[in-house]
């Protein structure tokens, strides 16, 4: 294996020599999560992509393992949620993989929650609330507004680490928008029938999301963020339901079935698990069919 | 003049005061985490070379503090209160500056660190799954080695992760044991080199292997010259709590590998970490001109076994709420006792339990069985031990 990828790389570089000095620079991009590596896929296309995470782990626990150290000692920028969500091993990797270049959002470190506004921001943070973001929800890559201005802002990233190819991500870029402009309002007729729906949900994976459907989340099966679901936490939940207006329970593709099947037992109510990311069940290939397949799973709930 | 310095201060406290507010408002990488671990146990007897006394009693108690100090710095300081019968001791456990922007993969960290030989050497001590470090570590290592020195590490850009690093120690806690306190040592003591190797198995597995060296220049023992020294044999158990290595020898070799394994890698509710350690510890002996009289009757074929320890362990995390640890280690040492080297062994068999009400608390129940022949005077024992051990305010990330 190893001996394999040492001589791809080595023809790689022998094929680089031989082209003309001109060419287009390669970036080495390190994604925290799919959702980034899938948007740097569509704004440097030419770029070698690597996504530390995938969308059946918690991007809140991932270990900083070596291969991480590799990769991140590799990459020239580093493309992650922020707002803490990768608060437990990002800084480890920066420190181990010793690559300067990643270190500052000055250079070639990308946080997506710094170019938007986020849900959910708190004053006062406590342990006693759980694991909550000060910062606010870093789950945002599912609201396709917000999405649009990382984008933007990722663009800008890429054109200031690589300016000799500013016109090809301008034109990715622009490209990209006009797709995903075209797409919102696809969506937006798509999902209508979703307004006003209320879901039991697990963490606020989907806050965004449900944020510009309207839906509203009206339980959560963490009893506090980043706890996992106690039977009396789901008796409550039980007793809610009962109101008879909610019109599922909805999972993360990382997150664990057993306490929203136990409450879809007992209540009735369909358990439906949803990707995460890009990867998080077969359709979802790309940004475009993640939220293809996300909305589509909810509007057959409502039939 | 006092009250131009009194000024000035007041306003570098008022400063210090508000950018701190400042940054904990904005918590990024760059924000000082403060954090303190609180770590309190009941035992029913003792773990040979260990920390822990019998009863109610405090652990490790830690208050840290990190943060990049510029674009080039990261510095940490982390002190360490240790309670030992009625005393309280207050040490400074690290107390390091990393280099930040230095090209091509390198890092230096000057300062007191703990050393990076081994596995479980540079992580700290309230991450283990168990309440003390195996054997093999309280003996070789007095339990982990932390020392002033520096540190050059190298990150290789490749996809296989593969570090390499030197380091250079003052080295007083390594020193052989000196009975008559008149022995020169070398102030600059230990040198060491590692190697890491570390990669993932598909989307489940990952692993890191570990090869380490540690040359101690003042590990060697001295030679008796008088036997006027019954007694200091026999109080060595009453030795105050210092973190220095029990046994040592010029040349350590330690090898060392971890797996973990989780579902789809996916940590959150389950998965295994295996760990082992092994190590050599070599020319301890004192040099044969000293020991010529004692040599010459046995012959050299008599000359003392290479000191020996490992572990392996295992943990299960079957739920986010609880995981369960087992291990098993020994560890082979030789004492020298008058003219001759006496050779010890002890075997430990733990269990460990532990609740985990967040990522930030842990109770644990620990049993261990352990079988010496009469290791620091203990034939065999069970030890129990409950502990618990809570962090608070913005702990780091730990490693792999």
């Amino acid at each position: 294996m190893r001996i394999n990828s040492k001589f791809i790389k080595a023809s790689c570089a022998a094929i680089a020599l031989t082209m003309a000095s001109g060419a287009q620079a390669k970036l080495n991009i390190f994604a925290c999560e799919p959702e980034y590596a899938a948007l740097a896929k569509e704004l440097a296309p030419d770029a070698k992509i690597y996504s530390a995470t995938t969308a059946m782990q918690d991007p809140h626990q991932v270990q900083a393992r070596p291969s991480l150290i590799a990769k991140m000692r590799q990459a020239d920028l580093a493309v992650c949620a922020g707002a803490d969500l990768e608060v437990g091993w990002l800084p480890m990797l920066q420190m181990k993989s010793a690559n300067a270049k990643v270190r500052s959002t000055e250079k070639g470190l990308f946080f997506a929650a710094e170019h938007i506004d986020t849900l959910d921001k708190l004053d006062n943070v406590d342990r006693s609330m759980g694991d909550v973001h000060a910062k606010g929800n870093p789950h945002l890559h599912f609201d396709p507004e917000r999405l649009l201005l990382v984008a933007n802002a990722l663009s800008s990233k890429l054109v200031q680490l690589d300016p000799d190819s500013k016109a090809e991500y301008e034109a990715a870029l622009a490209d990209f928008s006009t797709r995903w402009k075209a797409a919102i309002s696809q969506w937006q007729v798509m999902a209508a029938p979703l307004k006003g729906k209320k879901v039991i949900g697990y963490h606020t994976s989907f806050r965004y999301l449900y944020n510009w459907l309207g839906i509203e989340q009206v339980g959560d099966l963490e009893p506090k963020p980043g706890l996992p679901p106690s039977t009396s936490h789901l008796a409550d939940l039980q007793n809610r339901a009962k109101q008879g207006d909610v019109m599922a329970i909805t999972v993360a593709s990382y997150q664990d079935e057993r306490g929203a099947n136990w409450l879809g037992e007992r209540t009735q109510l369909p358990v439906q698990v949803l990707p995460m990311s890009v990867g998080g069940n077969d359709d979802s290939q790309d940004l475009f069919s993640l939220y293809q397949s996300v909305i589509t799973l909810l509007l057959n709930l409502n039939k | 003049m006092q009250t131009f310095n009194f000024r000035v201060s007041a306003v570098a406290v008022a400063c210090a005061f508000v950018s701190t507010v400042t940054l904990a408002q904005d918590a990024t990488l760059t924000n000082p985490a403060i954090s303190g671990v609180l770590d309190g146990y009941y035992q029913n007897t003792e773990r040979p070379m260990a920390e822990r006394e019998e009863g109610f009693g405090l652990g490790h108690t830690e208050l840290a503090l990190s943060a990049n100090i510029d674009d080039m710095f990261y510095g940490k300081l982390t002190a360490v209160v240790e309670t030992h019968g009625s005393e309280t001791e207050v040490g400074l456990e690290e107390a390091f500056i990393q280099t930040l922007a230095i090209p091509a993969g390198f890092s230096v960290r000057a300062g007191r660190f703990l050393s990076d030989v081994g596995y479980l050497n540079n992580q700290h001590v309230h991450t283990d799954a168990f309440t003390d470090r195996p054997a093999a570590y309280r003996a070789f290592l007095g339990s982990h080695y932390f020392d002033d020195g520096v540190r050059l590490d190298y990150v290789a850009p490749t996809d296989l992760y593969w570090a390499m690093g030197v380091e250079a120690f003052k080295g007083e806690s390594m020193r052989a044991e000196d009975e008559h306190g008149e022995r020169d040592f070398k102030s600059l003591g230990v040198y060491t080199a590692y190697t890491k190797l570390g990669g993932d198995i598909g989307d489940s597995s990952s692993w890191m292997l570990g090869l380490s060296y540690l040359r101690n220049e003042n590990g060697r023992l001295t030679a008796h010259e008088e036997h006027e020294d019954e007694v200091v044999a026999e109080d060595e158990h009453e030795h105050d709590h210092s973190h220095a290595a029990m046994y040592t020898g010029e040349n350590t070799y330690i090898a060392d590998f971890v797996y973990k394994w989780a579902p789809r890698g996916n940590y959150k509710y389950q998965h295994l970490t295996v760990s082992g350690e092994y190590f050599r510890v070599t020319d301890f002996a004192p040099l044969e001109e000293h020991v010529a009289g004692l040599a010459e009757p046995h012959g050299a074929e008599h000359a003392p076994d290479d000191q020996t320890g490992w572990y392996v362990s295992s943990v299960y995390q079957f739920s986010p709420n609880w995981s369960a640890g087992l291990r098993y280690g020994q560890v082979d040492t030789q004492e020298l006792h008058d003219e001759h080297f006496d050779s010890q062994k002890l075997k430990e068999t733990e269990v460990s339990l532990a609740w985990h009400h967040s990522h930030f608390s842990t109770v644990r129940l620990q049993y261990t069985n352990q079988q010496g022949t009469n290791f620091d005077g203990i034939e065999d024992d069970n030890v129990i031990t409950l502990q618990y051990v809570m962090t608070l305010g913005a702990h780091g990330a730990h490693q792999f």
